[in-house]
């Protein structure tokens, strides 16, 4: 008999095992999700989808923050853009920063363990460091530009990373100039669509370089991105408006139909086409129809039932329809290089060949050609060129702080325009739970 | 009645007539105790009905002549049960009496144990399968409303199988499951609810999967003395329900049929089309436009007046039918059952319907070795309604919907989108909303068990078992191409959306349980100890389908995009290890002692097992000699315990760092997903009660009252962390709750005589308080408001805290609202909220009466609230100061300030403002309520009238629920929850079905 409890007993303890250590299903620890070769390949994909979070936040600043759109709902993140009553709790500047540190993150912990793991061949670490180095580089660079100063994180250690100070922007800089170098030694040239080569970080340092005022680098890496003919203008901007990965396509955050952003607060889709939250501007409008831009008038649409009261009834174009799923985000296109490079032409005086690159872009928007008169014009229709070409691809805000344009265009905008709007602040939550931020709120929030 | 039902009832009376023969007989027998066999002197044995009867002698032997046949005997006896036989043709009738049971011995489950009131250390609460029985409810955790101390009981809504929040002394957790462990027949079942699709904020009820009237009784247990065996789940209270089982003897049918009609308790009082559109003008002309440009024209826009709410309320019907057999010989006994529920809910297409079915067996194989089982089968069907925060819900569709709109077309078509006359946004047709979407759940619950039981020693038993709970829900949802998701919204396509789904839930538990008695002169004993392992399994899918070709194609088979979709399981466990020992020295010091050791899959491989002690003791004063002279005093006893619990309820694998698939342009990657915490551990929960029981007068007066103190530490709860760490919180393990109370007891039989009358009281106070928290920075919850949102829970306040602007009044000069200026600087805007109330009661509690007088009995169940506030959230939009005219408005908008001088506070209309609107504390209003929850007149028929028809008990009843409501509370209904299930932002009104006034009438036959 006791032996009959003994052996019950002993069952019983043997089957604690399985009830107190079930298999997470579908989850991975630290530990096992990145410990040998073939845990690689999927990480590396796992950063895009990182990054990719950043993207329509990045769209959200680069044209809600500026004149390109008017709010049209309840949102009160979207009616503080579009009022230009910007707080430091609007949702998606907590938003585009948790975005840009959760991918510094899932690129640091690569950095700190993949060196570690042994049995990966050499080239596919390579490869994914580089991945991770650009990425990184990549969210800082929209960090710097979008806050200023930033903390600069550059590992997953939980203690350090919640308290942490700002660094100046142009330290943080410096690391992306760093990053992107590197990436661009590394990284592998594939051309599968959504992912980074060395052309995607030639085309950011041509930004990096634009941004810094670099004219001969913007120039030069603009070049080799033209030159190489790996990229084609699409015949038509239609093209652009509606198609996945078109033509000129260089890097691209890419959304199928089973990872669709939905209904998410900031899914480009839902909020420039189903909720409306953010519609074009009557300015915006106004300068599509101009002869200037030509096609680019594609980039909105206009449905009269919509239009009523403080509605005119427009929407975003490039973000798709309700039916035909088009939520990709482009964050480097050609047309965008011939933009830097005439820009950079400009400010080195080679005026002509710049309304070459522009005209470029006239022809195949059905536009007229544009005659280079002098540096002064010429830069300001490279920046009326960029808003027709670029609009709703994140770049307005951007280009009006660096060029010092802001002020003029947003207080002729909006009579609530100050310069703080210069940048975004920093996460209300960002200060009230690292102790290092306490009081370096931007100025004017 | 049916010409040959007549014929067959003329049969059978003369049958019964016929059989009646005059034979005489004598009749004799022994009469004995049941606790030791001995023969009993000087019971009565008597014929029944007559004065014939004779007294047992010394040896307890009676002998009784000239009996006649079908006669029934009754011994009685003082201090025994009486019992009544019928002799039928036998003339040797040997008979046990048993104690009379009185409210001291009567024995209540107290978790792994039963035990005598008398000896119960810990803290409990027992509702009876007789206190409930008649209840017109449909789950079980309802007929609990009102009837126990310390334990609250909100219905979120009056929706048939909705959500109930039980909280048994309050709310020990902010981040972790607040509700209690509900076991049934040794097995931990599901709560909360288990659709996979929350309806507006309100869910379903997985309590309502089970007929309450198969429980037999429900104990609630409160301090640790009674908790600490429960050990890692046992810091929110235990509900144990044990169904019913068969007895030895006669074999008993029982039928029971209910039915009734379901109303609105009160119905929300909103404007006609000509009031709205006179508000609607001033409120143009106040904002300095053109109300007829604007197209507000009397006459026209006000031609049409619907009363939405009227159209999609009905009258429901209610109805359910029980039978059952129980009975069984000295070996085998059995209880089974079956069961039909149905309601039709208040709103048009709503209806829950059950079907179960009950098989109790016990047997005993041998002196030593018995076994048996429980099983449930249960089938649900519920046909549920979108509501509360959902623009295209129902009920709150119809409130907020323009009387300018009419639900149908001339050729009485329901209107859609794209006819003319649709309203749009935000106002979808109700009445299409709940007439034309399918969203059905079915689902099957097993709960089944089955044990062995070993005696090796007397007073020494091993007893195993195994069980599940198994939960299977299927749910069967399309949004046809005129409603508002599957016809307007434009990502959905226009052409029609469905969902298929499908969860189960099981949990599988064994428990071996060895006990021990012994009791040796003035010494007893008993003790326990357990294993216990526990495994729960949650499988769900889920597709979704748009894009079909028509309405007349439903099913995802038809879809032309199949673009959503998922699987998921998960698994967790507990194993265990507990005893308990009591011990009472003359039946006048007692002691216990309990303790668990539990491990649970749910925390780190660190700590991952937990110890939760407790120990109380019991003084019965009333059995000391210096007591002896208080003869009134039946028993009166102090007791105090103290312990420590656990919450482990909360998500699986928090304590991992995990990485989680990231789907990224058609192919998939992994990403971390958190940062995780090896820290991580249960919440416990420091427990202290003390008490006090007396019993005065034979059992007339029963007074208990407790006081307790709960500190719940390591509060599993997100710590927030800056997202410079990649993540914007961590599984954190700090804080600290604290809830501190009073319970108070009465009952008395206050009259005995032909009319019998009984008062039963139960009063509490709970105060819960958040006293520390990781953090300092405000954790808004529920609604989303200017100031953040409706709730907040910080440090120094209870759970439940509204958070808004100050409302001070209407300025008599302007009509706009006036707030208070919390910082002072000059404006009033978001940083300007403060506290504004909070949704705990200061006291509640229940008082049932029952006055008995010749086989009638009337029944009445008071619950009450007093001291709580409610967030009137609907009247953001419903009384919204002209913000928008999209939403009719309640009739307190006539009161609105309109000129110079007007003293009033309803601000002044002005379209398109949103000041005078803000979330403040307008919208707060005083909660406290006392309703007559429930009222029965029930009649029992006098047996001579029905016992030639064999029937051996009859009796009719009529029960209405909710008949009467007492409150200040502007709303329909006090007793809401608009976020169902949600601890931290509880209180809420939101476009919540009020609760349901239900009608009964019913009649039970025992044969």
């Amino acid at each position: 008999m006791r032996k009959t409890y003994g052996i019950l007993l002993f069952s019983l303890l043997l089957s604690c095992k399985p009830v107190l250590e079930p298999k997470p299903i579908d989850i991975l620890n630290d530990d096992i999700a990145l410990n040998d070769a073939e845990d690689v390949p999927t990480a590396e994909i796992g950063l895009y989808g990182a990054l990719r979070g950043m993207a329509a936040p990045t769209v959200i600043a680069g044209d809600l923050t500026a004149d390109m759109a008017v709010n049209n709902g309840t949102f009160t993140q979207y009616i503080e853009l579009g009022t230009k009553q910007i707080r430091a709790s609007n949702a998606n500047v907590e938003s585009l920063w948790g975005n840009v540190y959760n991918t510094v993150y899932s690129a640091n912990i690569i950095l700190e363990r993949l060196p570690k793991i042994s049995g990966v061949p050499a080239r596919q670490k390579t490869r994914t460091l580089a991945v991770a180095r650009f990425l990184r580089g990549y969210a800082y660079f929209i960090a710097a530009h979008t806050f200023g100063d930033v903390p600069f994180v550059t590992s997953t250690n939980l203690t350090a990373n919640r308290n942490i100070a700002k660094s100046a922007k142009a330290t943080v800089l410096d690391s992306v100039l760093a990053d992107y170098q590197s990436a661009l030694v590394n990284i592998t040239d594939s051309s599968v669509d959504g992912y980074a080569n060395k052309s995607v970080v030639r085309a950011a340092l041509a930004r990096f370089h634009l941004y810094q005022k670099n004219w001969t680098q913007a120039e030069l890496f603009a070049t080799q991105i033209i030159d190489s003919k790996k990229y084609r203008l699409e015949s038509q901007f239609k093209g652009v408006v509606e198609k996945d990965f078109s033509d000129e396509s260089i890097f691209e955050m890419g959304y199928s139909i089973s990872d669709d952003p939905g209904t998410s607060s900031t899914g480009l889709n839902n909020i420039f086409v189903g909720r409306r939250e953010a519609i074009p501007s009557n300015q915006l409008l106004a300068q599509l129809l101009s002869t200037e831009a030509g096609e680019r008038r594609a980039t909105l649409t206009f449905n009269s039932t919509q239009q009523k009261g403080d509605d005119n009834g427009l929407s975003v174009a490039k973000y798709g329809t309700a039916d035909a799923d088009n939520n990709n985000i482009t964050l480097f296109r050609l047309a965008e290089m011939y933009l830097i490079r005439a820009e950079a032409r400009v400010q080195q005086a080679k005026l002509t060949d710049a309304a070459e690159d522009v005209n470029v872009l006239r022809r195949r928007a059905k536009a007229p050609t544009v005659n280079a008169t002098n540096q002064a014009d010429m830069l300001l229709v490279i920046e009326r060129e960029r808003l027709y070409e670029l609009a709703f691809e994140g770049h307005r805000w951007y280009d009006l702080v660096r060029t010092g344009r802001a002020k003029a265009v947003m207080s002729a905008f909006s009579p609530n325009w100050k310069d703080a709007y210069e940048r975004w602040p920093v996460p209300q939550t960002e200060i009230q739970r690292n102790p290092a931020l306490a009081g370096a709120q931007n100025p004017g929030y | 009645m049916n010409v040959f039902l007549r014929l067959c009832l003329a049969v059978f009376l003369l049958v019964c007539v016929a059989s009646h023969s005059q034979a005489q007989q004598t009749v004799s027998g022994r009469v004995t105790q049941t606790e030791d066999g001995e023969p009993l002197p000087g019971v009565s044995v008597s014929l029944k009905n007559t004065t014939t009867g004779v007294i047992t002698n010394a040896a307890g032997v009676y002998v009784l002549d000239g009996v006649p046949e079908k006669a029934v005997l009754v011994f009685s006896f003082i201090g025994k049960e009486t019992q009544e036989i019928a002799i039928g043709t036998r003339t040797a009738i040997n008979v046990q009496l048993s104690p009379t049971s009185t409210e001291l011995t009567e024995v209540v489950v107290t978790g792994y144990t039963s035990q005598q009131r008398k000896d119960i250390i810990g803290s409990y609460a027992v509702v009876s399968d007789k206190q409930i029985r008649e209840t017109p409810v449909v789950s079980l955790d309802q007929a609990l409303q009102g009837r126990a101390a310390g334990v609250a009981i909100t219905q979120s809504s009056g929706t048939p199988g909705g959500g109930v929040a039980v909280r048994i002394r309050g709310s020990t957790s902010i981040g972790a499951s607040n509700a209690p462990l509900f076991i049934v027949d040794g097995v931990q079942v599901e709560t909360g609810g288990l659709s996979q699709r929350e309806f507006g904020g309100q869910q379903d009820n997985a309590l309502s999967l089970i007929n309450p009237n198969d429980i037999e009784s429900m104990t609630i247990i409160k301090d640790a003395a009674a908790k600490a065996v429960y050990g890692a789940r046992g810091s929110n209270g235990v509900v144990i329900i044990t169904t019913k089982r068969g007895r030895s003897g006669k074999t008993v049918f029982t039928a029971d049929a209910q039915r009734g009609i379901v109303d609105l308790t009160r119905r929300p009082a909103m404007l006609n089309a000509t009031e709205l559109l006179a508000l609607q003008r001033e409120a143009t002309v106040n904002a300095k436009q053109d109300a007829d440009q604007a197209g507000l024209i009397p006459g026209v826009t006000d031609a049409v007046n619907t009363d939405w709410v009227d159209e999609v309320l009905r009258r429901g019907i209610f109805q359910q039918y029980n039978v059952s057999a129980s009975g069984g010989g000295e070996r085998t006994k059995f209880y089974m059952a079956g069961s039909y529920f149905d309601e039709e809910g208040v709103q048009i297409n709503n209806r829950i319907s059950r079907w179960q079915g009950t098989l109790n067996l016990d047997h005993q194989a041998s002196d030593k070795f018995s076994f048996g089982n429980n099983l449930i089968v249960a089938y649900t069907k519920n046909e549920r309604i979108k509501g509360d925060n959902f623009l295209d819900g129902v009920y709150s569709g119809a409130m907020k919907s323009l009387p300018f709109y009419a639900p149908y077309d001339e050729q009485g078509k329901l209107l859609g989108p794209n006819n003319p006359g649709y309203a749009g946004f935000p106002n979808f047709n109700p009445v299409a909303q709940a007439l034309l979407p399918r969203f059905e759940a079915y689902t099957v619950k097993i709960l089944a068990g089955i044990y062995g039981e070993y005696q090796f020693l007397p007073g020494l038993r091993l007893r195993s078992k195994v069980s599940m709970d198994y939960n299977n829900v299927t749910e069967d949802q399309y949004e046809s191409s005129r409603t508002a998701i599957g016809g307007f919204l434009p990502s959905v396509g226009g052409r029609g959306y469905g969902v298929n789904s499908t969860s189960i839930y099981s949990t599988f538990i064994n428990s071996n349980i060895l006990t021990y008695t012994k009791t040796i002169g003035k010494h007893a004993a008993t003790a326990l100890a357990g294993l216990e392992v526990l495994q729960r399994t949650e499988r769900s899918s889920s597709v979704t389908g748009r894009l079909f070709p028509s309405d007349d194609f439903t099913y995802i088979n038809s879809a032309g995009i199949v673009d959503q979709g998922g699987s998921f399981l998960n698994r967790s466990g507990l194993f265990s290890a507990f005893t308990d020992i009591k011990y009472s020295y003359n039946d006048r010091y007692l002691f216990s002692a309990s303790a668990r050791y539990d491990g649970s899959s749910r925390f780190g491989p660190g700590r991952r097992f937990g110890f939760f002690p407790s120990a109380g003791a019991s003084w019965r004063i009333s059995a000391e000699p210096f007591m002896q002279r208080f003869t009134f005093l039946d028993d009166l006893r102090l007791k105090a315990s103290y312990g420590i619990t656990g919450n482990e309820r909360f998500g699986d694998f928090q304590f991992l760092s995990r990485w989680a698939a990231i789907p990224y342009n058609g192919t998939s990657g992994t990403a971390p997903a958190s940062v995780g915490n090896p820290n991580l551990q249960w919440e416990a929960t420091t427990e202290t009660n003390a008490g006090m029981e007396a019993t005065l007068w034979n059992g007339r007066l029963t007074f208990v009252a407790e006081v307790y103190r709960n500190i719940t530490n390591k509060l599993l709860f997100p710590e927030l962390v800056p997202l410079t760490t990649g993540f914007g919180s961590i599984q954190g393990n700090v804080g600290q709750v604290s809830n501190q109370g009073v319970e108070l007891s009465l009952s008395t039989v206050t009259v005995d005589r032909a009319v019998k009358w009984t008062t039963s009281l139960n009063v509490s106070r709970n105060a819960n308080r958040v006293e520390q928290l990781a953090s300092k920075e405000p954790q808004f919850r529920g609604y989303t408001t200017s100031t953040g949102r409706t709730h907040l829970v910080q440090e120094g306040s209870p759970v439940g805290t509204y958070w808004g602007l100050d409302f001070r009044g209407v300025d008599p000069a302007t009509g706009d609202a006036i707030y208070e200026d919390v910082n002072g600087d000059g404006q009033i805007n978001s940083d300007d909220g403060t506290v504004i109330g909070n949704a705990q009661p200061d006291w509640f509690g229940g008082i049932t009466n029952e006055v008995s007088w010749r086989g009638f009995t009337l029944n009445a169940v008071v619950q009450f609230s007093y001291g709580n506030q409610l967030v009137n959230f609907a009247n953001t939009a419903l009384l919204n100061s002209g913000e928008s005219l999209a939403d009719n408005q309640v009739r307190a908008a006539l009161k609105r300030w309109q000129k110079e001088g007007d003293l009033t506070s309803v601000p002044r209309y002005v379209q398109g403002n949103t000041y005078n609107s803000l979330f403040s504390s307008r919208f707060v209003e005083d909660g406290s309520f006392a309703r007559l929850k429930n009222l029965t007149l029930g009649y029992t028929l006098k047996p001579e009238w029905i016992s030639r028809f064999k029937v051996s008990n009859a009796r009719i009843y009529i029960t209405g629920t909710n008949l009467l409501t007492l409150t200040r509370y502007s709303g329909s209904d006090p007793e809401v929850n608009s976020l169902d299930g949600s601890t931290t932002a509880q209180g809420l009104d939101f476009f919540t079905l009020p609760q349901t006034r239900k009608i009964t009438v019913g009649i039970t036959i025992g044969l």
